[in-house]
């Protein structure tokens, strides 16, 4: 056994030695990985699944889980910006909580929410003031962290929609959905994409119905970008649902018309 | 008092309409948290032979997808642990309101099958858990060694059905691989996939070797090395391990880059203490001279459509960013900011030059637009620099080096990758130190 | 004759010790543009009393005083062995980006190389190389080892 280990390590050394002497550079072929090749079969990129639930089905289910979330803990809208979390049972919120803190740099995910802001911030950088931006960012960050609650905020913005008129309203329904909409980052600034999303809420604010107004665009070719916006945005009227709406002026509000466009959000 | 009676009806009529017009509200912001993302244990075959059931590729490829999809930022890997539904039931019929409880908004799920003697059947489907939708089904058919590389295809067809960008998993990067005392440095040309692993070394670090750069079929490099003590710019075929001589310059080239088309290598000149921009068509080996100028001009890079090239100069007194049209036309100083400029590199999407820039005796990677307005740095730090494109034009990679003390011990170099927001910062593990990184296209793009 | 020589040596020396003096002690208070090194810590000799480095400030490759004396020195010396070549190797500090750093190296050798030319030594028995970055005579991350490594060093070749 010994003796074999020894023979092996000689016989190691002297390939080493002599790919060494032989191998380099100029006659020297590098042997790079080679790329194995893959072949992609299209499963269909639409399927029609037929168990899928039908769009009233559908709302109603979701609801249903809102309902059981909205048990399950606070009420879901209003705490903002939250990081998606895991299932809320008590046993498991310690063990996910560690494993978001391993992941994650808990300051990175700090510095991830406010981006939005900082964004706008870099748009308009001067390049002299490399040491006073980042001064300034450190300065946000506290300021992020000495906010009072969002649910505060919320409440307030509520108090003003149920006395005030459409201006106040509409921005507390954009307030909602802006945090519901995690908008996709790779498409264009540049193309006029709008999804415009027709919605029926009942009194309580719970939705109806959604419907995409420019469906047809959805299953057109060349219009993956558009798709892939709407798609967002669907999710995000879903999420939002119940909406938190105005105590009064059902009338005013039981439809509405969403448009979509992450245009400024994407030119960061 | 008819016109009175009239106008409170019309008043009335006009109030009424609004009213009842349909309220519509512009949603222009939203966030750009990563997306909540369940991805579930594979479903595996129960005909499958147990060499390949030893391989746990159930959970092995969905362990790789979650790491690319999380590593990118833009998603967040719910734990596997509070799923409720199995890998089988979920990939043939997902029960959404399983998955909207642990707040998943997207659910990958897969299945793993036997398409005859080894050779593998992995499925993949992509669902919008809040639509209840799916929204992407592939099936990719490999040798079962390949996994890696089938989660990484399958990693980009995700990233891109949700953000509506091509991916940048399928990818390799090269770069030198450091070692040893800084005083006597060994450096090595290394190669490995985008999330660091299989790393295999293409020199043996017998000659100095400095910034290797992929053609853009991925398949070439080009690189400067010391061969015989002679700085030159090398030309390496990866996959016949060719390596030539670029040119014939009577002294050092350097700072090599392919142009877009991959016909020429454009490269930087020295000679008599000043260093021009060169390109060498690499067919023909005609050899034509881009700048004159008695100022060190260096770090040459194309645009994407090959029409124009970012350089470095130095001729205003400091290092600065210019761009000219690629016959070296029409020389136009970009960057105004205070501090050094270098390294410009071109974005594959056109639009952005990435840079390295010294001021105040730290180092930071930034971008810029192409006319040079809209400057950002993306991350400072002490020592830093050589940003090079992931093929979508959303992440850079770059390396960073730490400050050795005073014994000169302690200093090393390491890959880091940073996305364009400036948030999203990782650290690309590597066996070595490592430096000057260069990421390949796609390779399934070929 | 050669105790003349000695004492143009000893005297340039004197005066070269001087002016590093003048320039150690105003260090703490002058720019970037003159923090080349002028102390003998790093430096090795061809010969007796003719060192082979001479040092740049930050980003410049302009030959100091103190560099025009060592490089005048190596001139006396390659004229006095004229069987001698040597290669001028050029380097920069840690702080710059690695491909600017290869075309400066360059630009500070092929400056001493001009002034030896100048000084009556033949154009083909120097050859220039660069460096960079790559090879530093210091390997620390403070001031004093930059200054050491802004350098270009004449090496015998035979």
């Amino acid at each position: 056994m010994q003796k074999s280990l020894k023979i092996s390590f000689i016989a190691h050394f002297i390939i080493l030695i002599i790919s060494s002497v032989t191998l380099p550079f100029l006659m020297g072929r590098v042997q790079a990985p080679l790329v194995i090749s893959v072949d992609l079969v299209q499963i269909g990129d639409r399927t029609n699944i037929p168990y899928a639930p039908k769009v009233s089905d559908g709302e109603k289910t979701d609801k249903k889980i809102k309902d059981r979330v909205v048990t399950g803990q606070a009420p879901p809208k209003i705490v903002p910006k939250e990081k998606p979390d895991a299932v809320p049972l008590p046993e498991n919120i310690k063990k996910i909580k560690e494993l978001l803190e391993k992941r994650q740099n808990p300051v990175k995910v700090e510095e991830l929410k406010k981006q939005t802001s900082e964004f706008e911030k870099k748009e308009i950088f001067d390049p002299n003031k490399i040491s006073a931006l980042i001064d300034k960012s450190k300065k946000d960050n506290a300021e992020a962290n000495n906010k009072p609650s969002l649910e505060a905020t919320q409440s307030q913005q509520k108090n003003i929609v149920t006395s005030k008129l459409t201006i106040t309203q509409e921005d507390a329904i954009k307030a909602q959905i802006f945090k519901c909409w995690n908008i996709p980052i790779g498409l264009p600034y540049n193309e006029n994409l709008t999804v415009r999303i027709k919605i029926k809420l009942n009194p309580d604010g719970s939705l109806v119905s959604s419907e995409i107004l420019d469906q047809a665009r959805m299953s057109m070719t060349g219009q993956t970008y558009y798709k892939i916006l709407a798609e967002s945005a669907l999710r995000a009227v879903k999420l939002c649902n119940p909406l938190k709406v105005p105590s009064s002026g059902y009338e005013k509000w039981k439809e509405m018309q969403l448009n979509f466009d992450a245009k400024e959000m994407l030119k960061g | 008092m008819k016109y009175k009676i009239f106008t409170i009806f019309a008043l009335f009529f006009i109030l009424t309409v609004k009213s009842f017009a349909l309220v519509s509200v512009d949603i222009t912001r939203g966030n750009l948290d990563p997306l909540p993302t369940a991805i579930s244990d594979f479903y595996l075959d129960s005909k499958l032979n147990d060499n390949i059931k030893k391989l746990q590729l159930e959970s092995k490829i969905p362990e790789l997808i979650k790491n690319n999809l999380s590593r990118s930022g833009l998603f967040f890997a719910l734990e596997k642990k509070s799923f409720i539904q199995k890998p089988e039931l979920a990939h043939n019929k997902p029960r959404f309101e399983d998955w909207a409880f642990i707040k998943a908004q997207v659910l990958v799920t897969g299945k793993i099958s036997l398409e005859k003697e080894n050779r593998l059947r992995v499925e993949f489907k992509l669902w919008d858990v809040v639509s209840a939708n799916e929204l992407s089904a592939l099936a990719f058919y490999t040798a079962p060694d390949n996994w890696r590389r089938v989660s990484h295809m399958i990693s980009d067809k995700i990233y891109e059905r949700l953000t509506g960008e091509k991916g940048y998993f399928d990818t390799r990067i090269i770069y030198v691989a450091e070692s040893g005392p800084k005083v006597d440095r060994k450096k090595r040309l290394a190669i490995m996939d985008q999330d660091g692993f299989g790393v295999k070394y293409l020199t043996l670090g017998n000659e100095l070797v400095l910034t290797p750069r992929f053609n853009p079929t991925s398949q070439h490099v080009t690189y400067m090395s010391y061969f015989k003590n002679l700085p030159r710019v090398y030309l390496l075929n990866l996959e016949t391990g060719i390596q030539d001589l670029v040119g014939d310059f009577p002294g050092m080239t350097f700072a090599p880059r392919f142009s877009p088309d991959g016909k020429k290598i454009i490269m930087s000149f020295a000679q008599e203490g000043n260093s021009d921009i060169y390109t060498m068509d690499i067919k023909t080996r005609i050899v034509e001279k881009i700048t004159d100028h008695p100022s060190i001009d260096t770090s040459p890079s194309y645009s994407p459509d090959g029409s124009y090239i970012a350089f470095n100069s130095d001729r205003s007194g400091f290092q600065q960013i210019y761009t000219m049209k690629s016959d070296g036309s029409n020389v136009k100083r970009i960057s105004f900011g205070e501090g050094l400029y270098g390294t410009p590199v071109w974005s594959p999407r056109g639009d952005l030059i990435a840079f390295t820039k010294l001021y105040r005796n730290k180092f930071y990677i930034g971008v810029m637009r192409s006319d040079g307005s809209g400057e950002r740095l993306l991350t400072e730090n002490y020592y830093q620099e050589a940003p090079s494109w992931a093929p979508n034009g959303r992440v850079l990679i770059f390396y960073r080096e730490t400050a050795s003390d005073s014994g000169g011990r302690g200093g090393g170099a390491k890959l880091w990758s940073i996305d364009l927001t400036g948030y999203n910062e990782r650290l690309i593990p590597t066996p070595t130190d490592a430096s000057d990184p260069s990421w390949s296209g796609l390779l399934s793009g070929k | 004759m050669l105790s003349n020589n000695l004492g143009k040596v000893a005297l340039s020396l004197v005066v070269a010790l001087f002016l590093g003096a003048c320039a150690t002690q105003q260090a703490t208070t002058t720019t970037k543009s003159d923090d080349a090194y002028t102390g003998t810590e790093t430096v090795k000799f061809l010969a007796d009393g003719v060192p082979d480095r001479v040092f740049f400030a930050t980003n410049k490759s302009e030959l100091t005083s103190a560099a025009t004396a060592t490089l005048a020195k190596q001139a006396t010396y390659l004229k006095a062995n004229p069987t001698l070549n040597v290669v001028l190797e050029g380097h920069a500090d840690e702080r710059g980006t690695r491909e600017y750093n290869l075309a400066l190296g360059e630009r500070r050798a092929t400056a001493a190389k001009n002034f030896l030319i100048s000084n009556g030594i033949a154009a083909n028995r120097i050859k220039v190389i660069s460096y960079g970055k790559e090879k530093p005579a210091n390997p620390a991350s403070n001031v004093l080892a930059w200054s050491q490594n802004r350098r270009a060093v004449t090496v015998k070749t035979n």
